[in-house]
């Protein structure tokens, strides 16, 4: 790595103080930031590290009322094991206990999975070879390059942009990211409240909709029936270490409405509204499964590579659905 | 004829890092500026050094590391990791760097009692934490019988990325004294052996739980 300065913040105005300048990133676990840093991969290298650990109560998991607030700071292991999490939102246990490596759970937070950046190979080669539309640059490499593990669902629109021809089409790898969406959570920041379905974004080196100098401090999540009965799966080639190829997450309401969404498919989670409409206020049957799974991939738009995305995602919605309504 | 048993490997292991540990500097020898040459005192007379002649530059900071039970005060770059810290500064070289990314595990540590990768994290946020690494634990009699299981059952090939299993399954047998081999295989699966010596590791951990078991209820007998 090269030379940076690097401040201890001790409270959050401070951070968002420093957060603001130009050059200045936040480090929580460091999961994605370090790995960035020694690969080289920003146009312009931080002249200073922010870090956000050593700001106080934001590490805390608590049950108010019927509202799950988790703090940006709980590590993966913790948000893992937490019993009230088991309890009132299991999926999310599940995916925290799936993502990165045991070791790597103890340190990484869950605001640091959520925010993180994409793992688009154009996007993360070494020494900023490709200066990608991710980065600021004119066009996205992986449409016309190798895009095995890219988007099925078209290119991600950039949020400041009026030049519709720059698309960025690396997906969001996140485990969590399609978990919260499912079930409706609240992302609250240092300067507002949003909802998962708008905080997700593609922007320039960002995959959500902050601001610069703007952190996220905790995650609401509605304790509910939908995040009872949630069910996520994941896809990918390694059990551990690895991140998902495409991960399915299903949840059902009391009054049979589902929610199915897509992680690993689209620039952003990717909520399927057909695939929802078709099992509808419906008892799950396997030809419903099927017939959902079909829907799921309706629309789709597959690069040249990662056609095989679409049969993957057919059958883990179908097979989670089913499942679903076993229960 | 020389009547003293040669000390085995383990014996050998274990002395080279007690002198390791004891070799572990406690205070930087000299302060001085890495742009300039000037000696100081203490590091408050470096800061201000830098402050007044080179505003421009970036300044070393002090951190205290308790590593392996020795307090330590080090002046370093704020860009290094854990790892370069306590090889390049503590001069341990049992946490190894193969991947430096997180993604194989064979420079885990034990940080405030959680298994960590050494690699991730920056040494500047690591002060006034309890470091442990692979030397501390091999000193510690308690985990002798791990080490001797490592070594029955040969869990290595070229041995890079041993250290980094033996203190990920020595942070597994703190949280849980007596783990399945399904719990075993889950524990370790954050690293990586090229050589493959994967079902080896559970093995030994396996016969080093039940050695273990088996000492402390003799020491209760005996008490």
């Amino acid at each position: 790595m090269r030379a940076f300065n690097h401040i201890n913040a001790k409270s959050l105005d401070e951070a968002t103080a420093l957060l603001k300048k130009d050059g200045s990133v936040a480090i929580a676990g460091g999961g994605d930031l370090l790995g960035a840093l020694k690969d080289d991969i920003f146009p312009d290298y931080p002249k200073l590290v922010v870090n956000i650990k050593s700001i106080p109560e934001l590490d805390n998991i608590v049950l108010d009322g019927n509202i799950l607030k988790i703090g940006t700071l709980v590590t993966l292991a913790d948000a893992a094991r937490n019993p009230l999490v088991i309890e009132s939102a299991k999926a999310v246990s599940d995916a925290a206990g799936a993502a990165s490596s045991p070791t790597l759970r103890e340190t990484t937070t869950i605001g640091g999975n959520v925010c993180q950046l994409p793992r688009c190979w154009y996007f993360r080669k070494l020494g900023n070879r490709f200066n990608c539309a991710r980065k600021g640059g004119e066009r996205c490499f992986a449409i016309s390059g190798d895009n095995r593990y890219h988007s099925v669902f078209g290119t991600g629109v950039f949020k400041t942009d009026s030049n519709t021809n720059r698309g960025c089409i690396a997906v969001n790898q996140s485990d969590l990211a399609p978990i919260l969406a499912a079930m409706g959570a609240e992302f609250v920041t240092t300067e507002r409240t949003i909802k998962a379905a708008d905080f997700f974004g593609v922007g320039v080196l960002s995959a959500t909709v902050l601001n610069m100098g703007e952190l996220l401090i905790e995650i609401r999540i509605p304790v509910s029936e939908v995040s009872k009965n949630c069910r996520y799966k994941r896809f990918a080639f390694r059990k551990s270490i690895d991140f998902p190829v495409l991960s399915v997450t299903v949840a059902v309401d009391a009054d049979k409405s589902y929610r199915v969404v897509i992680g690993g498919a689209a620039p952003t989670p990717y909520i399927a509204v057909k695939a929802e409409e078709v099992v509808k206020g419906k008892n799950i049957t396997d030809e419903l499964a099927q017939e959902a799974g079909i829907a799921a991939i309706n629309g789709a738009k597959p690069y040249k590579e990662n056609e095989y995305k679409l049969q993957i995602i057919k059958t883990l919605v179908k097979r989670e659905l089913i499942a679903l309504g076993s229960n | 004829m020389n009547n003293t048993t040669p000390p085995t490997s383990l014996q050998a292991a274990s002395e080279q890092a007690a002198a390791k540990i004891a070799a572990m500097p406690v205070r930087p020898k000299v302060i001085s500026c890495p742009i300039c040459g000037l000696r100081f005192i203490s590091y408050d007379d470096l800061n201000g050094h830098y402050i007044s002649e080179h505003p421009d530059s970036i300044p070393p900071i002090a951190v205290t590391l308790n590593v392996n039970g020795k307090n330590c005060d080090l002046i370093i770059e704020p860009q290094l990791t854990l790892k370069q810290v306590l090889q390049f500064h503590l001069g341990l070289t049992g946490a190894k760097e193969m991947c430096d990314r997180g993604a194989c595990g064979s420079c885990t540590v034990i940080i405030n009692s959680k298994p960590a990768l050494s690699c991730n994290i920056l040494a500047a946020e690591c002060d006034g934490k309890i470091i442990e690494t692979v030397e501390g634990i091999a000193l510690i009699p308690k985990w002798k019988p791990l080490i001797d299981a490592y070594c029955k059952w040969d869990a290595m090939q070229c041995g890079y990325c041993t250290p980094g299993f033996l203190v990920a399954a020595k942070a597994l047998l703190e949280r849980n004294p007596s783990p399945t081999v399904e719990e075993i295989n889950k524990a370790l699966s954050g690293n990586i052996c090229i050589c493959g010596t994967y079902p080896r590791h559970a093995q030994a951990i396996t016969e080093a739980v039940e050695f273990m078991a088996m000492e402390y209820a003799n020491a209760v007998e005996r008490s």
